[in-house]
């Protein structure tokens, strides 16, 4: 005899059971992120990712690394034509012309966060709060009003010195060009001085980095964020004096050029082995020049980037990159990109990759977290980057240039440092050919994608 | 031993000049070799060849440190570097991937080889000449140089940006294995086919029952070549597979090796470059003998 | 420029008369029909200056076009022109006089299979695959290189020969034609006269002369034009670079194969040691050279020192390139050293011995004999070198220098243009004067030397 009551409860369990079911048998929503970097920040990122999709179940963060950013750029061009693109891509500031304009057929690539966000104060119960980033992030990224992309490693340039050979010489950290013309003076007579006195990568950012300490725009049109930029200003008064204190370093054997444009390694190299005493550099990397430094056996101190003592200083720009959202999204895809996004930029894990990166606190509320735990006390060098930004005077020089073709003009004005470096090009032709390239790769951008 | 001993029955000659007058002149002859000063040159050749891999195996033991300061000893950093190389950098991912490549197109690119070569040398048919220039001008044009464009066909038209196909097809054919098949067949006398067609077989089971095992040496040879290629081939791979993904080569993997964890590591890059060699370098010590054989035939003759 | 539609026709008219002439000559010494040579030959010619110009739109004779853009036009209608007209000969020859080139062997009919089904079938993989990954990218290069083409937007405008003529630069042009004419006719003129039987002392002295003018000329062309473009930078870098490896690889090569291919002990070891490099690949090459001339903790400066010297700066314009040319002889060597090994074991000892009774000594032999006799096999080195240095250097340079201090090659220009600067249409036009390139010195190669190989007594 069945009992009626064991029979209903089986039947209500199977019913239970089946209610159940399909929302286990809801598919995850996959959100891919890709990214330049493939060694220990990829690490970093990966764990996130980790975290995230535990805490959020019914999203699953894949997150791919590659090489760099040009090769990263090239193959989101090419996913987003093959409708295989990622939902968030990590984009360098230089290319946020690119990634503006990019476009299949008309339709763009990306959309601007604040646009996806909309009115939205929290989603999946992480608040949305666009104003906490700290201003120099926010006016780079903010275009036509409005947030594009979402901030996330940024960097500003800045010196780091081998205080051991300093306290040798008995002198100061220099601040202007001056200063560091002097300071090496008395660096490169010490019994025990370097091999030479203090280096840089070839890079067009430190370029651009100096014509902004100078107040001197790179593009026209309010360095692009006016309109769109059509002419560069690379022969300008101010890059030629930069340069021209470049090549006087040189000349006087106290700046060394390893040879290879954007240098990072083998500049970087060299400091650690003691071959120079200073070293201009991205913020980036504080915490591992720190630790390498003390490896090898003296205190590395970090200091503002110097500057002209003639135009006085007005900023210095962030460099980094930024996570662009993707067009044309799923809806529970695009959630899912924007609650990572929220979550990825939070405070505790904004501090956790400054702390472990170098890169600076991209919002208020990481850098007073970081405050509270005292973390600038046990490593003052970690906030030099975050204080030369903050008393960069915001101008359209040092807000940042937005224009097209920007990789390709970094390239000539590398090729042209190092025709002049090496080559002993004249300093003004060389400049001049540069820009002249520089204009025409940009009007054939423009006519490409106006 | 045999070496020694053909050495001296070919100096036997010299051997009773010289009995008569000093035995001491005897033994210092049959003790350095004949031809001393070609040792001399090949032991330095020899080194100066040698010398790079020796010093990057020796790297690969050691870390950064004693790497700037040259100390010659081993370190004792292998196993840091192994497990930076092969867990952190996902290099044992690579290899497995690189493995199946090279040995999918090399049986592809053998494969379709022999057919070419089968159909231009046993049969005659109209435009046969034509086709032949049509295989022959791809030798003019390397893929290096369609770099540009076979990346969007293949990314864009076929979609198959990322995948193992796009990495693998488009090496599948080879003009020179076509050539050096070809040449191989035209040497074999046809009184073999004439025999295999008085025996009732089709082109196919000539290929396989008669053809394929005399041409061993040749297939020997083009294997080596071919897996050689393919696995250093470094610009398509760096073009077509995205750097972090999981199928990715070995070759594009070495380039996240260039920094591991902030500066440039010597230990781990080196390393790399040390495991990433050694497949193709045995590949190549083995089949060395088919490979000289397979080129010798066509040198000869 | 007056109209457009009749100066299109003008310019094809004239090739195909003059097609047409040639051929007239051509088929009265071959005692057959002019009026089918002049056909064949008005044909060809015609078709030879379409051949660029109908995708072209002939667009380079624009009235709105600079004059330069004309004379590139032209230059592609000669080109056309010439391989058109030679095809058309090679199949004249075969067909009317029943010659056939060297390259295709006579087959007896013997031992053939029946059907012609079966090799279409046998011959199908790979020539779909041919044709889709070689000849399709091949065609789409030439339409990208007429493009104003970027990674990043779909949007591709017309630009006719640009990307080329940018190339050139166009403000030094009369001066750069004029020496590319001067030497292009004297190359073509020495080509022409190889072997004569009876080599008169005039006949040397004109081609010394002229191989001397041409030396002369194209040092001044360098140095006008190494001043001036970024372009023609690169393609030096690629000559001097190609060169150097070409010569070191085959000396360095031929001296150890002499020393290794006679009967000695061990010698199948000696041989495994110096070949096993073949198998290396070029990136990791470039890897560990990188590593051993790094200027703060490369090991050569280390050594150089421990002799007493100073060190060098192995970034700088001349030692960043003697890296590379390092690093490409030592991966090439292995594959010359094989095949010279073998090489010299097939010389026939008793020319040799013949020569030693005549009173040679061992220099005069090798000089006279076994070089002469190795001659197939340097040219088929010659080739394999040139083509390893034009192409697969690109790994080497990627780690070892990235392209800076004068180790811009071409082939990673295109990479850099393309990829780097995302700019299509420059880099496929680059990727088209390489192809220009590679085919005119094989051609050289083969008209030069290929005449003088002595395959064996």
């Amino acid at each position: 005899m069945i009992n009626r009551k064991r029979f209903l409860s089986v039947v209500i369990a199977l019913l239970v059971f089946l209610a159940v079911i399909p929302s286990f048998a809801q598919g995850v929503t996959e959100v891919k992120v890709w990214i330049a970097f493939t060694d220990y920040r990829l690490d970093w990122a990966r764990e996130r990712a980790t975290e995230f999709n535990a805490l959020y179940p019914q999203y699953n963060v894949v997150i791919e690394g590659y090489d760099n950013y040009e090769v990263l750029f090239s193959a989101t061009n090419l996913a987003f034509e093959q409708g295989t693109n990622p939902a968030i891509v990590q984009y360098f500031e230089a290319a946020t012309q690119d990634a503006r304009d990019a476009n299949f057929d008309g339709v763009p690539h990306f959309k601007p966060i604040s646009e996806a966000f909309g009115d939205r104060t929290e989603i999946n119960g992480l608040a949305v709060d666009l104003n906490n980033f700290v201003e120099p992030v926010a006016n780079y990224y903010t275009l036509d009003g409005s947030f594009t992309s979402m901030p996330w490693n940024t960097s500003s340039a800045i010196m780091f010195s081998n205080q051991a050979i300093f306290d040798a010489a008995g002198i100061e950290i220099p601040t202007t060009w001056e200063e560091v013309e002097a300071a090496c003076a008395v660096i490169m007579a010490l019994e025990s001085a370097p091999a030479n006195c203090i280096t840089w990568p070839n890079h067009g950012w430190f370029f651009e980095q100096a014509l902004a300490q100078q107040g001197a725009d790179f593009v026209n049109n309010g360095n692009g964020r006016e309109a769109r930029a059509t002419e560069t200003f690379i022969a300008s008064d101010a890059a030629v004096s930069y340069v021209n204190w470049w090549k006087n370093l040189q000349d006087m054997g106290y700046y060394v050029y390893t040879g290879v444009q954007r240098d990072w390694g083998g500049t970087y190299n060299t400091f650690i082995a003691q071959d120079v005493a200073m070293l201009v550099y991205s913020s980036s990397d504080t915490t591992a020049l720190t630790n390498d430094g003390a490896d090898a056996g003296f205190t590395v101190t970090a200091s503002y980037m110097p500057y002209n003592q003639e135009t006085g200083y007005v900023g210095n720009l962030i460099g980094g990159a930024s996570l662009w959202l993707a067009n044309g999204l799923a809806t529970e895809v695009e959630d899912g990109a924007l609650t990572f996004l929220l979550f990825f930029t939070n405070a505790q894990n904004d501090a956790s990759w400054h702390q472990v990166t170098g890169y600076v606190p991209v919002t208020n509320a990481g850098l007073e977290l970081l405050q509270a735990e005292g973390w600038y006390d046990e490593s003052p060098n970690s906030l030099v980057a975050s204080e030369q930004l903050a008393n960069s005077e915001q101008t359209s020089a040092t807000t940042g240039a937005i224009v097209g073709a920007f990789p390709q003009i970094r390239n000539f004005v590398t090729q042209a440092i190092e025709n002049i470096l090496v080559n002993g090009a004249d300093i003004s032709e060389a400049l001049t050919e540069a820009q002249t390239l520089s204009n025409e790769a940009l009007s054939e951008y423009n006519l490409l994608n106006d | 031993m045999t070496h020694f001993s053909h050495e001296i029955i070919q100096d036997s000659s010299d051997m009773n000049r010289v009995m008569t007058s000093d035995t001491t002149k005897s033994l210092i002859r049959r003790l350095i070799p004949q031809r001393w000063y070609a040792h001399v040159v090949l032991w330095i050749a020899c080194f100066f060849i040698g010398f790079p891999l020796f010093y990057a195996m020796l790297v690969s033991t050691q870390n950064n440190a004693q790497t700037i300061n040259f100390q010659v000893i081993p370190g004792e950093s292998l196993e840091r570097n192994w497990q930076s190389v092969m867990v952190d950098r996902n290099l044992g991912r690579y290899m497995v991937n690189s493995v199946i490549l090279a040995v999918i197109v090399t049986v592809g690119k053998t494969v379709l080889s022999l057919l070419s070569g089968l159909a231009f040398v046993y049969f005659r048919f109209p435009g046969k000449w034509v086709v032949f220039g049509f295989v022959l001008i791809t030798v003019m044009m390397p893929t290096e140089l369609l770099i540009i464009a076979l990346f969007r066909f293949v990314s864009i038209q076929l979609d198959w940006g990322g995948t193992f196909q796009a990495l693998a097809l488009p090496f599948m054919a080879s003009a020179t294995g076509t050539f050096l098949f070809r040449q191989h067949f035209a040497n074999i006398p046809s009184e073999l086919s004439e025999a295999s067609q008085m025996d009732g077989a089709n082109p196919l089971q000539f290929l396989f029952r008669v053809l394929i095992p005399i041409s061993w040496n040749t297939i020997g040879a083009l294997a080596v070549i071919q897996f050689v290629y393919v696995w250093n081939m470094y610009l398509w791979p760096l073009l077509i597979a995205p750097g972090g993904a999981d199928n990715q080569v070995v070759q594009v993997g070495l380039r996240s090796l260039l920094s591991v964890d902030t500066s440039i590591s010597y230990g781990p890059l080196m390393l790399g470059a040390v495991i990433a060699s050694l497949p193709p370098v045995i590949v190549f010590i083995l089949l060395q003998k088919q490979f000289m054989s397979g080129f010798a035939i066509t040198r000869d003759k | 420029m007056i109209s457009t539609e009749s100066t299109n026709i003008i310019i094809t008219l004239i090739p195909a008369i003059i097609g047409a002439i040639y051929f007239i000559a051509l088929f009265m010494r071959l005692n057959r029909s002019p009026i089918i040579g002049a056909i064949i030959g008005a044909g060809a010619g015609g078709i030879g200056a379409m051949v660029f110009m109908v995708p072209l739109g002939y667009c380079t004779f624009e009235p709105e076009r600079k004059p330069i853009d004309a004379y590139f036009g032209i230059f592609l209608i000669t080109i056309g022109v010439f391989v058109m007209l030679g095809i058309a000969r090679s199949a004249s020859n075969f067909l009317f006089a029943g010659r056939s080139g060297s390259l295709i062997a006579h087959q007896s009919s013997a031992g053939t299979f029946k059907g012609w089904l079966m090799p279409w079938l046998l011959l199908s993989p790979t020539l779909i695959i041919l044709a889709l990954f070689l000849y399709y990218p091949a065609m789409d290069t030439f339409r990208l290189s007429t493009l104003l083409a970027r990674l990043g937007t779909s949007r591709t405008i017309f630009v006719c020969v640009d990307n080329f003529t940018r190339l050139l630069q166009p403000e030094n042009f009369t001066l750069q034609t004029v020496l590319f004419f001067i030497i292009a006719i004297q190359l073509f003129i020495a080509s022409q006269n190889t072997l004569k039987d009876k080599d008169s002392v005039w006949a040397q002295f004109f081609r010394l002369s002229l191989i001397l003018s041409n030396l002369f000329f194209f040092f001044f062309v360098v140095l006008a034009l190494l001043l001036n473009s970024s372009y023609y930078r690169v393609v030096i870098t690629t000559f001097s670079l190609s060169t150097a490896i070409v010569i070191f690889s085959l000396i360095i090569s031929l001296g150890i194969a002499y020393m290794a291919y006679q009967p000695i002990r061990g010698g199948n070891i000696y041989r495994t040691l110096l070949i096993w490099p073949y198998a290396i690949s070029p990136p990791v090459a470039g890897i560990i050279f990188f590593i051993i001339f790094n200027n703060t903790g490369g090991v050569a400066n280390h050594i150089i020192r421990f002799l007493g010297g100073d060190g060098f700066d192995w970034k700088d314009t001349t030692m960043a390139p003697l890296t590379i040319i390092l690093a490409s002889v030592w991966k090439a060597l292995g594959f010359s050293i094989l095949f010279y090994i073998a090489g010299l074991q097939n010389v026939p000892k008793d020319l040799l011995e013949a020569a030693a009774i005549d009173g040679a000594n061992v220099w005069q032999r090798f000089v006279r004999i076994t070089i002469p006799m190795l001659s197939p096999i340097t040219f088929f080195l010659i080739i394999t070198n040139i083509s390893y240095a034009f192409f697969d250097i690109f790994g080497t340079i990627d780690f070892l220098t990235g392209g800076s201090g004068g180790t811009n090659v071409m082939i990673y220009e295109i990479y850099n243009l393309g990829i780097r600067n995302n700019d299509l249409g420059k880099s496929a036009a680059q990727s088209l004067v390489l192809f220009m390139l590679v085919v005119g010195i094989t051609y050289l190669q083969f008209r030069t030397t290929g005449r003088r190989v002595s395959y064996g007594a």
